[in-house]
């Protein structure tokens, strides 16, 4: 498993979030794969020279994603994501983030079809194919 | 255990009329790493100093490991290890002389290995003097004659003040894996607020004297933010916002610094002001530390914060 998270105290971002944002795009785009052990809270706080509580906060915003599963005694495991039903709140956060995102595309002159295109390499990046979203193995 | 480890109740000292510490209340709770946090002389080694019974306080108290501070036995100064501004050692000791004073005051605590070890990882020999170190040696040696007792409560002062970047990482490295045992508690001082971002849980802010925040890092965090207003016209001349730090501004857009202040709020501000736009401008730790203790400011940030 390859989960490099790579976090800079003094940015704008709290290091929870930067911890939640990386392990979050590692699942994304494949680079942790369904039922990968996350590293113990204990360990990653050690590697990253961080408060062990800072560790365990993101792992648990991640679970309330359900991006993984903690296991009682065990560990923390990258969920499957056909348990990981989007509820509707969730939706329309990442709606009014979308159309923020147009919005600002527009603003800067780019063509509906230069925006289209803009997601699509971006998407590819992420390893999905342009037809269903599946991811490649 | 959600037990305070250290408590002071209008804790106040004067140096002749100079009043050093005003009123201070501030609660430490066991297992955490609290970061003290305050401008130059703002009266954090003067805390320090009333916790541990190095100054006498002239008014107001204070108890640590349940102990007042003005009559600390031996058997409570065995659980607390204390790193001195500066890392002052005996300079005509031998590292490993030091070792074994140090070790005279806590008899039953100090773990032996603990200290081989890390005078091994640090590359010192016991046979070097102290007076031949250079100053992060030094603080290496401060560092590791604090921790081999395995103290219930370390308090540190400015630990980290003018060592490179590889020896403040070592702190902060023997910080976190001080904290992964079982109740133990660390009270630190800092300036350098990107180490206090990665390690500390909760924060004291003391800005000339006087206690201006105790809360979590990140309750700070996500109080302090600057937003930035346009207007089409003129910019209002009166600000009536809810936790409004300062402002500053110019012809057409208005920049406000705020504490505590709820995004609604500052819609429905930005309202009735009748803004054309506005915008949350980002701010790392050290931004917000410098706005929050600006000459100008002196809202607080804990009366609205439960503190358990």
């Amino acid at each position: 498993m390859a989960l490099w998270i790579q976090i800079s105290p003094g940015s704008n971002e709290p290091i929870y979030a930067q911890i939640v944002a990386q392990v979050g795009r590692a699942i994304a785009t494949g680079q942790v794969s369904i039922g990968d052990k996350l590293p113990a809270v204990r360990t990653l706080a050690g590697e990253l020279v961080v408060n062990p509580n800072t560790v365990a906060r993101a792992y648990s915003i991640l679970e309330q994603q359900r991006l993984v599963n903690t296991k009682t005694g065990s560990g923390t495991y990258v969920a499957d994501p056909k348990l990981r039903h989007a509820d509707a709140g969730r939706l329309n956060i990442l709606t009014e983030r979308i159309d923020n995102i147009i919005t600002q595309a527009l603003n800067i002159g780019l063509s509906e079809h230069d925006i289209t295109r803009t997601f699509e390499d971006r998407l590819r990046k992420f390893g999905t194919k342009p037809d269903g979203g599946k991811r490649k193995k | 255990m959600n037990d305070i480890v250290i408590e002071t109740r209008n804790l106040t000292k004067y140096f002749g009329k100079t009043l050093a510490l005003d009123h201070l209340n501030l609660q430490v709770p066991r297992g955490c790493i609290y970061g003290l946090l305050g401008r130059n002389g703002a009266g954090k080694t003067t805390a320090i100093k009333l916790m541990l019974g190095l100054l006498r306080p002239t008014t107001g108290t204070a108890t640590v490991l349940g102990c007042d501070c003005q009559n600390l036995t031996p058997q409570i100064r065995q659980r607390i290890g204390y790193v001195t501004e500066g890392h002052r050692l005996y300079r005509w000791m031998k590292i490993g002389e030091l070792a074994k004073f140090q070790q005279a005051f806590f008899p039953g605590s100090w773990d032996d290995k603990l200290f081989n070890d890390m005078l091994d990882y640090f590359e010192l020999s016991k046979k070097q003097k102290i007076k031949t170190l250079s100053n992060g040696e030094r603080a290496q040696v401060s560092l590791a004659i604090t921790l081999a007792p395995n103290p219930e409560l370390l308090i540190m002062d400015d630990p980290t003040l003018g060592l490179d970047t590889a020896i403040r990482r070592q702190f902060l490295e023997g910080m976190t894996e001080h904290i992964e045992r079982q109740g133990r508690t660390i009270l630190f001082s800092s300036h350098i607020l990107s180490d206090v971002e990665r390690v500390a849980e909760r924060i004291a802010v003391i800005d000339r004297g006087v206690l201006r925040a105790d809360c979590k890092l990140e309750e700070f965090r996500a109080a302090v933010k600057k937003v930035r207003f346009n207007f089409a016209e003129a910019v209002p001349g009166q600000v009536d916002i809810p936790g409004l730090l300062h402002s500053r501004q110019n012809e057409k857009e208005l920049e406000l610094t705020l504490i505590g202040t709820t995004v609604e709020q500052i819609d429905t501000w930005a309202k009735s002001a009748g803004a054309t736009y506005h915008k949350d401008i980002d701010m790392n730790l050290e931004d917000q530390f410098i706005e929050f203790t600006a000459p100008d400011t002196n809202r607080s940030l804990f009366q609205w914060e439960e503190i358990k």
